[in-house]
C-alpha cells in the first residue's frame, strides 16, 4: 500500500481515477448515441405525438359529419336527377366534377406504389440519415410524375390527392391534406397502367434515385384500384367564379 | 500494475454504458469534445512516460483542465454561434497524433539503441 501512495507506483492511484472518468464519459458518449440511433424520432416528439392523436380525433368526428351530410346531399340529388331531363344532364356534370374534385371514391385499373424508409442507417448521428428517410419532396415528385403520366386519381396513404391538397414536411413525419402521415408511403394510383410504371420508372427518375439509396420500392399494376374521397373537402370562400355575360 | 487502470476504464465504461441515461442532445456534443481533450490527455502522458519526465500532478490537472476548457470553448461557440468546436477539435486531434507521432519515433529509437549496444557488446 505504502508503494501506490509514495513509492515508483504513485501514479497508480491517480490514474485509476482518471481512467475510470475517461471510461465514464465514454460509456455515457456511446450510450446516448445508441439510444438515439433507437428512436430515430426523437424524445421530444412525445408531445408532438400527443397533439397529433387529438387532431386525429378531430379530424375522425369531422369526417363523421361529412359522411352524414354526403348521404343527404346524394339523397338530394337522386331526387333532382328524377325530376327532369336538364336537370339529368347537370346531374351527369357534376358527377364528372366530383370525380374531378375527389368528393366521391373511384375504383379503375392502376398502380400501387410502395416505399419506406432506407434500410441503410447512419450511426454517426449527425444528420447524415435525411438522405435515407423520405422527405416530402420525393413524394412531391412522385405524385407530380403521376400526375404528369395522365394518373386521374391519386392518393397516398389513403389520402386523396386533390387540386388543393398539399403534400408537407411537419416535423420529421409528413402532413398531406392537413394529416400526419409516415413511412410505409402508398400511393395508389387509377390511369394508363402501361404509362404510370414507365413514367415512374423513367431512368435517372425518382424510383431510381430511390432504389440507389436502398429505399425499398415496389411498385405492382392492378386491375381495380380503390381511391377514397377526399377527407375533408375543400371549402371555396373567397373564390368565385366570374360570370361572363352572354353576348350574342 | 496497468491492469488496475485499465481495469477501472472498463468498469466505468460498462457501468454507465449499462446504467446511465442519454445525455440530453444538445450536451451530447460538449461531452464528446471533452472525451476527445481526455484523449489527448493520455496521448500527451504516453509521450512523457517515454520521455522519462512523467509527472502526475500534471497529467491529472491537464486531464480534468483540458477537458473544461474544451467543454467550455465548445459551448461558447455554440453561445456565439462559432465553430470554435470545429479549433478545439482540429488543435486537440493534431496534438493527438504529434503525441503519438513522437512516442512511436521514441519507442523505434529505443529498439535500435539497445540493438546496437547489443551488438556493440558482443563485438568487443
Amino acid at each position: 500500500m505504502a508503494i501506490l501512495l509514495s513509492g515508483s507506483k504513485r501514479w497508480v492511484i491517480p490514474m485509476t481515477f482518471v481512467c475510470l472518468v475517461l471510461g465514464s464519459m465514454l460509456g455515457i458518449q456511446l450510450r446516448t448515441q445508441k439510444l438515439r440511433g433507437d428512436t430515430l424520432v426523437g424524445r421530444e416528439t412525445s408531445a408532438l405525438v400527443g397533439m397529433l392523436t387529438r387532431n386525429e380525433e378531430q379530424v375522425r368526428q369531422q369526417q363523421q359529419e361529412i359522411q352524414q351530410l354526403r348521404a343527404r346531399l346524394a339523397q338530394y340529388e337522386k331526387e333532382a336527377a328524377s325530376e327532369k331531363g336538364m336537370t339529368k344532364l347537370m346531374s351527369q356534370e357534376l358527377r364528372t366534377a366530383r370525380v374531378a374534385l375527389g368528393v366521391v371514391e373511384v375504383r379503375g385499373p392502376g398502380i400501387v406504389l410502395e416505399i419506406s424508409d432506407s434500410t441503410m442507417r447512419v450511426s454517426d448521428g449527425t444528420g447524415g440519415q435525411d438522405l435515407y428517410v423520405i422527405h416530402d419532396f420525393d413524394l412531391l415528385q412522385i405524385a407530380n410524375e403521376l400526375w404528369c403520366a395522365g394518373a386521374e386519381a391519386v392518393s397516398l396513404n389513403g389520402q386523396r390527392l386533390i387540386t388543393g391538397s398539399a403534400i408537407a414536411c411537419s416535423a420529421r413525419l409528413i402532413a398531406v391534406n392537413g394529416l400526419t402521415i409516415g413511412s410505409p408511403f402508398v400511393f395508389q394510383a387509377i390511369g394508363d397502367r402501361d404509362k404510370l410504371v414507365s413514367a415512374l420508372n423513367i431512368r435517372d427518375g425518382v424510383l431510381d434515385r430511390l432504389r440507389v439509396l436502398q429505399f425499398p420500392v415496389k411498385l405492382t399494376t392492378q386491375e381495380a384500384v380503390t381511391i377514397p374521397a377526399i377527407s375533408v373537402t375543400p371549402k371555396y370562400i373567397l373564390a368565385r367564379p366570374v360570370e361572363k355575360e352572354l353576348t350574342q | 500494475m496497468i491492469a488496475i487502470p485499465l481495469a477501472a476504464l472498463i468498469l466505468g465504461f460498462l457501468v454507465v454504458y449499462l446504467k446511465a441515461p442519454a445525455v440530453p442532445s444538445n450536451y451530447a456534443g460538449y461531452v464528446a469534445i471533452a472525451i476527445v481533450a481526455g484523449m489527448d490527455a493520455f496521448a500527451g502522458a504516453g509521450r512523457n512516460w517515454l520521455e522519462r519526465r512523467f509527472d502526475e500532478a500534471i497529467f491529472i490537472s491537464g486531464f480534468f483542465v483540458n477537458m473544461l476548457l474544451a467543454a467550455l470553448l465548445a459551448y461558447l461557440g455554440d453561445k456565439l454561434d462559432v465553430n470554435l468546436y470545429l479549433a478545439v477539435l482540429v488543435a486537440l486531434g493534431i496534438r493527438i497524433f504529434n503525441n503519438l507521432g513522437r512516442s512511436r519515433a521514441l519507442l523505434v529509437t529505443m529498439r535500435v539503441e539497445a540493438r546496437r549496444a547489443r551488438a556493440g557488446a558482443s563485438a568487443e
